[in-house]
């Protein structure tokens, strides 16, 4: 009797070991994505740090930036949405996050609303099996960083139908063990604080600039779905259950080349909003962004258009909501933190973009100051997708009546704006580079200098005659010169080379 | 259920558990209700097919077990006699029964093929047929205790659960081995205890049996369904038909020792089916290693009855040819396989023609036949006979077998070194994986061939020697197995036969 006591604590302690050793491991080859995601979630939850929740789709990652919404109004959000995420998946999406935190407010976009399936392994009758995969890989974005409760059961049941898949989503080991060979040293900080985190609370930027956008055709404020979709029921839930709780909540939808259909599925959460009396922002054609300037492609903003976006929201918060300025309050230091890391980073990117288009992307959202030089007849100036860059930045028409030269200067800490074109002179522009004088010559040589050091031609060096186009950067406190780059464009490209 | 599969070893788990507890005489019972209730689990419809091959051989083996006894009594009267005469009319009705089934659900579509392209005609009708789960299995061990007892080598089972348990094993029922029922029925008469030694021999042995077949097997079966679903050239073309052959092995092999693992586990002991089958150095040694069970029942039960090596050389090589062409046509019903089975005939038959000349070149160059490179060079022939013999087996036309056989003689020494051999479905660190595995199943092999059981050095170390072996085993399979949706595992190879 006392041997087989024996035995069977040995089996009872060789198990546990072992259950402990499949815990590390799963811990380790997880894919990080959900709790880079979510893990200042966790975080600022437990502080009861967050006032508004953003939810939604890929739009809304892409789309609202909640350090922007904190250097501007000191509001503290976290950006909840997931890609690919339809109502069902948003709804479930709030349920998770309202279990850690009570937020003030809860912003819901409606894209995706006429989608009409429960299942995300199922999805249409017609859907492919790579459209399923993609939708039950999204979800696992979702889901992954939430710990196995009840709550997870019940959300994983609604979205899922095969009970095999379901329970990738409750042991996801079964799903991520594959990752042995791909594991790198940030998988294996899977259980210190070091982890990688994203410093955007959920966000995530884009830098690229559409070049093609697409406007179809408008059915008509009038029209609605014809058919009373899961996408509308999951709003409706997602609404009583804010309502419930006493959440302020506002639906949106964020603005990119919206098909008839989005249009329409648009028109519907309006309806559906105004059936509860929630207020509804319908930002398609709110003119807010520029669609030729603002989307990093069809469906996503992209920084710049993020900004102008959550400006927009911010306003409405500000002027509807009665929320608090968190900034340099005590307890919000990492929201602080992490504004000046995304200012800084912004500045990088403002100074040497991956393209022409990028830097003047991110030239315009006035992280920093900047000369803009074209030369007379550069090829630039049939580029419209460019020419919409710059009056971005300048705010005015100017580099559309002209074949140069052409110069630009924003000094962000002035705020002012100064433009010339074609034979014309700028003198006495006080700037953070000094008192500055613009005299164009010849096609192959300009004039700017600071009055205060009329030796030093800005616009002009032997090494770079033959290139078009001229890009200075400088900070707008300092005025000391950040970066000097020079394009060329061959064909429809600009190289640095 | 599959055999590899979560549910599997929680059935497992199971069972073993209640087998332990319940009295002993109850043990076949409850074997029987689990074997019955797995075979449901995976084809229930198959469940028609097994019943009917069970009673009938029970029925008969009654019937026939008089005509036995009787045979052996010279002064049985004339109504004996005939009575005598009844039976075995019995006894060839059951055969004939039970290989018309098999023949029917497991070839009616290649005869109905091959007949309708000889005639010209599409005179015999295809129809879509199903072969019931394990078929090739169950009915070659009912068929054996049929025999048996007709030779009165084996006392007919009057227990129907008995012997309808010998015949649906669950452990052995999907891939074999085809155990004999002199060897299990007794063990159903009088079970053993499973104590704990049992118990950890046992999973020891299954847990080797899930190495080879999810870190192994099914690893290189990534490899090797890339080269043969579309022919490379030269040199992976012969990696790919290496690591077929070791693909097999290890898929059979692992499938093998999880069977007798797991009957260990329950109290039953099952003979080994492999036995260091790639270091025999002789064609006939690999069939008395490889696949044990089959080649002694094909020796017991059709190369022995058809006269075996008494008839003179002739009727011994052509013997060794049917055998090789019946075992041909078993492992599936193509041409592929019957060309497989007949080469093994050949190498046989070519080996006996030329062992005097062999004998000779051994004289004449005074070779030292218990020298160990003369054996290695034996064995590396073999293994090369064996290698090319096995591209038949798993190509699924004669066209595509030549095809790959005549790529993998072309040398293409650059593709270990030009990325190209990582381009088959496993890079790098899956195919350094594979190439330590497989080193360890060699070194395992040679041990065994050796007479040195690993299984049982391991319980000889210390608990702590043991229990980091068996957890880094266990970490090694679950975490490098091919399961799970990141790969499409394949089921055992062995279990279409």
């Amino acid at each position: 009797m006392k041997s087989k006591l024996l035995n069977v604590f040995k089996v009872v302690v060789f198990s546990s070991i072992i259950a402990a050793c499949i815990f590390g491991a799963a811990a380790v080859v997880r894919r990080k994505d959900s709790s880079y995601k979510y893990a200042d979630f966790f975080q600022e939850a437990k502080k009861n740090n967050i006032d508004v929740l953003l939810m939604g789709s890929s739009h809304v990652i892409n789309g609202i930036n909640p350090l922007t919404l904190y250097e501007d109004y000191g509001y503290t959000s976290y950006n909840m949405a997931g890609h690919g995420s339809v109502m069902q998946s948003t709804y479930w999406e709030l349920i998770e996050a309202l279990d850690y935190c009570s937020p003030k407010w809860v912003v819901v976009d409606a894209y995706m609303l006429e989608k009409n399936y429960q299942y995300l392994d199922v999805m249409e009758e017609n859907a492919g099996k790579e459209d399923i995969n993609t939708s039950v890989d999204q979800l696992h974005l979702n889901m992954d960083a939430w710990p196995l409760n009840k709550l997870k059961i019940a959300a994983v049941s609604d979205l899922i139908k095969d009970p095999s898949i379901r329970n990738e989503f409750l042991f996801d080991f079964i799903v991520y063990h594959s990752r042995w060979n791909e594991l790198t040293e940030a998988d294996y900080k899977a259980f210190s604080k070091e982890t990688d985190r994203n410093r955007l609370f959920g966000a995530e930027m884009r830098y690229g600039v559409e070049l093609s956008p697409v406007v179809y055709p408008d059915p008509g404020p009038e029209r609605c779905l014809d058919e009373h979709t899961v996408g509308q029921e999951y709003l409706m839930k997602i609404i009583d259950e804010c309502q419930r709780r006493g959440i302020g909540i506002v639906v949106t939808y964020l603005p990119f080349c919206a098909t008839t259909e989005d249009r329409i599925a648009a028109n519907t959460a309006g309806v559906v909003a105004g059936m509860y009396d929630v207020p509804y922002l319908n930002m398609l054609d709110a003119g807010i962004i520029n669609l030729y300037t603002d989307l990093n492609d069809r469906g996503h903003l992209n920084a710049v258009g993020a900004k102008k976006v959550t400006e927009y929201l911010g306003r409405w918060l500000y002027e509807n909501a009665d929320l608090s300025d968190h900034r340099g309050e005590a307890g919000y230091e990492y929201y602080d933190k992490c504004a000046i890391q995304f200012d800084d980073e912004n500045i990088k990117l403002s100074v040497s973009g991956d393209s022409l288009y990028d830097q003047l992307e991110m030239l315009s959202r006035n992280s920093v100051s900047s000369v803009i030089y074209l030369n007379q007849n550069s090829a630039i100036f049939g580029d419209d997708n460019l020419k919409e860059l710059i009056a971005n930045i300048s705010g005015t028409d100017k580099i559309w009546n002209t074949n140069g030269p052409y110069i630009l200067i924003n000094d962000v800490e002035s705020q002012r704006v100064y433009e010339a074109s074609d034979g014309e002179m700028l003198d006495g522009v006080e700037t953070g580079l000094g008192t500055l004088v613009y005299q164009p010559v010849e096609q192959l040589f300009r004039l700017l200098y600071a009055k205060e050091n009329e030796e030093f031609n800005y616009l002009y060096d032997d090494e770079h005659a033959a290139f078009d186009i001229q890009i200075i950067t400088y900070d707008r406190n300092t005025g000391e010169v950040i970066s000097h780059q020079y394009y060329r464009p061959y064909g429809h490209q600009y190289r640095t080379d | 259920m599959q055999v590899v599969s979560l549910a599997f070893l929680a059935f497992l788990a199971i069972i073993s558990v209640v087998n332990i507890i319940i009295p002993r005489k109850c043990r076949y019972i409850l074997l029987f209700l689990a074997s019955m209730g797995f075979y449901i689990s995976i084809d229930i419809k198959g469940m028609f097919v097994l019943s009917l091959s069970i009673l009938s051989t029970y029925l008969s083996g009654i019937i026939i077990e008089k005509t036995a006894l009787l045979s052996k009594d010279r002064s049985v009267s004339s109504n004996e006699k005939k009575e005598a005469a009844g039976r075995n009319i019995v006894f060839i009705a059951c055969i004939v029964v039970n290989v018309c089934l098999l023949l029917f659900f497991k070839y009616y579509g290649f005869f109905s093929r091959n007949i309708n392209s000889l005639l010209g005609t599409d005179r015999v009708p295809m129809l879509s047929i199903v072969a019931p789960i394990g078929i090739s299995f169950y009915i070659l061990k009912a068929l054996s205790y049929l025999i048996d007892v007709k030779r009165g080598t084996l006392k007919a089972e009057k227990n129907l659960i008995k012997y309808a348990l010998y015949v649906s094993f669950f452990t052995q029922i999907v891939s074999g081995p085809i155990d004999r029922a002199g060897n299990l029925i007794s063990q159903f008469n009088f079970p053993v205890t499973v104590d704990f030694d049992r118990f950890r021999d046992g999973f020891l042995q299954i847990l080797w049996g899930y190495f080879m077949k999810l870190v192994l097997a099914d690893r290189m079966a990534i490899f090797v369904s890339a080269v043969y679903s579309d022919v490379k050239p030269g040199t992976i073309t012969f990696i790919g038909t290496l690591l077929y052959t070791f693909e097999i092995y290890c898929d059979f092999g692992g499938y093998s020792h999880i069977v007798i693992g797991a009957s260990r586990l329950l109290g039953i002991d099952v003979k080994n089916n492999f036995e260091s089958p790639y270091l025999a150095a002789s064609i006939s040694e690999f069939w008395r290693r490889w696949h044990i069970s089959l080649s002694s029942w094909l020796k017991d039960y059709i190369y022995i009855p058809l006269g075996g090596n008494r008839k003179g050389t002739f009727r011994k090589h052509l013997n060794i040819l049917i055998v090789f062409a019946v075992s041909g046509l078993w492992h599936g019903a193509n041409w592929t396989f019957i060309i497989w089975g007949l080469m093994h005939g050949v190498y046989q038959i070519l080996g006996y023609i030329f062992k005097p000349l062999r004998d000779r070149a051994v004289r004449v160059f005074k070779v030292d036949r218990n020298q160990l490179s003369h054996r290695c060079f034996k064995i590396a022939v073999t293994f090369s006979l064996v290698n090319f013999a096995w591209i038949f087996f798993r190509a699924e036309s004669v066209s595509q077998a030549v095809e790959i056989a005549k790529r993998s003689f072309e040398f293409t020494p650059w593709v270990l070194t030009n990325g190209d051999l990582y381009k088959q479905g496993l890079d790098s660190a899956n195919l350094l994986l594979v190439l330590w595995g497989l080193i360890l199943v060699i070194c395992v092999d040679i041990a065994n061939y050796k007479g040195y059981i690993i299984r049982e050095k391991i319980m000889g170390l210390s608990l702590w020697f043991r229990w980091a072996i068996m957890i880094a085993a266990i970490m090694v399979t679950v975490i490098c197995g091919i399961w799970g949706p990141g790969y499409d595992a394949a089921s055992f190879i062995y279990q279409q036969f």
